[in-house]
């Protein structure tokens, strides 16, 4: 069981690492895409009114596409959002308004918290690979964790213990129960809600095979999506959206979210009303569909089957979008501790395999720990690098919000190189300083080139406290090395007992 | 699931895991020079559940069967870790720091 801990764990520690941090920011997504705003103020706009106002853009940009997308402004993105789709088959294409007048915003491009958000469960890469990749990570990840269970045979007599006195080897063991152990239920939460998350694109056989090429119908009777009516051909008049919404807001108490017209301008046009997610555990939102022309209700959702009542309510627990303020920090410390775990289990194991004093390192001893050095500190200088961009980047620039991604896997990679070619305990202390530099950089950065100062104080603070935590790991890290060395004996005698 | 309910959640399970970290031999001995009688272990032992249980309680009552239980669980979590931060390297405030939760507990409480 130990050997299954130790490798299940060190082969998608890595790609774990990378999910668990960017998923534990992405508990403060609308906070950081605040953030990465800086020129927009909340707006007060009626939603039906922005609702008809991304319509009248559509109108014009997109008559001939078989579906409109409106988000109407929220309060972490006071914009509107319209998307549409020329064809199934087309890729997506979207446009940002100013709220108040429906013209094309002025406000830096940029993904904002969504950015980290994708890259949590898609790394940024294809889609559908990304996907596989990170549910592929999770299923092994719960081996790990599970095999991790039984291998700490001493889970109740160590629960409290973190023995900092002794060996490197005993404190980095240590580090990683605690971490492991304390927050528990939230690893075994977090990864199997993730994976059911992930269901539909690691299992896609199921759907495929009983709805033979037609998976829309699938949701639409599980009841997570109305009915798609076809078009007609013919042309029609449709109702304005404004009172339409009126109607609807009237019979829900949560606020409007999204409004989607199907087929605009056709005699057989629909228009849904989508709204936010009513405060409970499960993540569903609740919807109701018109006749564009007519304005008729043709369908109401919201209540579900149990079993789509069982898989939301393991999507809402999983995004946590029910957690207020508080609750919401001990999700984030669960998530900080998750990646700790993965972390000093993989600083453990190069510590536990540190070659006799004299002796060269293998190589794959040197790659693991080029590989920590490039995850572990990589990560979050290229976080901090995509920050950073976010403000120094020209507003103006082309393409400017795939420019921040791009500084985000430029300075990553960077780091990982550096790591790679330089596997030392020293490389440690100095991208660690590094990280912890441009983190500590960002709130200085961000008062000086906006007008905005320091009003972000929530994410100031959480820059300063991350520039803090990495400096002092990284201190840690190169001085726990150290003292690996001088006591070889130790360390071989504590891993026979690991 | 208002901060206060959360924070009446934080101090009790800290006081009860306090109690249960320091029924144990070697955290006892951290703090009190010495481990503690048959006797006493125990009393700390069912002081710890007993805390854990109130938590479990209090969670219930102010968050509901919907969100009682996550944030029992998220409460029990940071606590704990308070709790190993403290024994690790400022052992002397365990005592006084969970003693000093009881009354947080109960302003928590009233404004939950």
């Amino acid at each position: 069981m130990a050997w299954l801990h130790t490798w299940a764990g060190l082969v998608t520690g890595w790609v774990m690492f990378c999910v668990f941090v960017t998923g534990t920011a992405t508990y403060y997504r609308t906070d950081i895409s605040q953030w990465m705003r800086p020129e927009l103020r909340a707006a007060a706009v009626e939603p039906g009114l922005a609702a008809e106002r991304g319509a009248a853009y559509l109108k014009v940009h997109a008559p001939k596409a078989v579906s409109w997308f409106v988000s109407v402004p929220q309060e972490d993105r006071p914009l509107i959002g319209v998307y549409w789709l020329d064809s199934f088959e087309a890729p997506i294409q979207q446009a940002m308004l100013d709220a108040e007048t429906g013209a094309p915003t002025t406000v830096r491009a940029t993904h904002g918290g969504d950015f980290l958000y994708r890259f949590h469960y898609e790394l940024q890469i294809m889609p559908v690979l990304g996907r596989w990749i990170v549910g592929a990570s999770a299923l092994i990840l719960l081996v790990a964790l599970v095999s991790g269970i039984v291998t700490h045979r001493r889970i109740f007599s160590d629960f409290f213990t973190f023995r900092r006195d002794r060996s490197a080897q005993r404190g980095w063991l240590d580090a990683h129960n605690v971490t492991g152990v304390l927050a528990l239920p939230f690893h075994l939460m977090i990864t199997y809600t993730g994976i059911v998350t992930l269901a539909f694109t690691l299992m896609p056989w199921g759907v495929a095979s009983a709805y033979r090429g037609d998976e829309l119908r699938f949701f639409v009777e599980a009841g997570q999506s109305p009915a798609w009516q076809a078009a007609t051909g013919r042309p029609a008049e449709a109702l304005p959206l404004a009172p339409l919404m009126g109607r609807a807001q009237a019979e829900v108490s949560e606020p409007l979210e999204m409004v989607i017209v199907n087929n605009p301008g056709d005699a057989a046009s629909t228009v849904v009303a989508v709204f936010e997610e009513p405060k409970g555990l499960a993540h569903r939102h609740p919807q109701i569909v018109f006749d564009a022309v007519s304005g008729a209700v043709i369908n109401r959702l919201g209540t579900l089957k149990p079993a789509a009542h069982v898989f939301t309510s393991f999507l809402g627990l999983h995004e946590a979008h029910f957690a207020g303020p508080a609750l919401r920090v001990l999700f984030f410390l669960c998530g900080v501790m998750g990646s700790a775990t993965i972390a000093t289990g993989h600083v453990l194991w190069s510590v536990a395999r540190a070659p006799k004093p004299g002796t060269a390192a293998g190589f794959g001893l040197r790659l693991v720990r080029g590989l920590n050095l490039g995850t572990i500190l990589g990560l979050p200088i290229g976080i901090a690098a995509f920050f950073l961009a976010n403000r120094l980047l020209p507003v103006a620039l082309d393409q400017r919000a795939t420019w921040e991604g791009g500084v985000f896997f430029a300075a990553w990679g960077g780091a990982a190189i550096l790591g790679l070619l330089r596997p030392h305990d020293r490389t440690w202390r100095e991208m660690g300083t590094a990280a912890a530099l441009l983190f500590l950089a960002i709130p200085l950065v961000s008062a000086v080139t906006t007008d905005r100062g320091f009003d972000f104080v929530g994410f100031d603070a959480a820059m300063i406290a991350i520039g803090f935590a990495l400096a002092w790991g990284a201190r840690k890290v190169s001085r726990y090395r150290g003292s690996a060395r001088a006591r070889p004996a130790a360390a071989s005698k504590s891993l026979a007992r690991a | 699931m208002t901060p206060s309910s959360v924070l009446l959640n934080l101090a009790l399970s800290f006081a009860g895991l306090s109690a249960l970290c320091l029924a144990m031999d070697r955290h006892h001995r951290a703090i009190f020079h010495g481990a503690p009688s048959r006797k006493r272990a125990r009393a700390l032992r069912w002081t710890g559940w007993c805390g854990i249980a109130v938590s479990f309680a209090a969670a219930i009552i102010t968050a509901d069967w919907n969100f009682g239980p996550v944030q029992w669980l998220g409460s029990l979590t940071g606590a704990a870790l308070l709790v190993v931060g403290l024994v690790s390297y400022r052992p002397g405030w365990v005592r006084p720091a969970a003693v000093l939760a009881l009354p947080l507990a109960a302003v928590a409480a009233f404004l939950a």
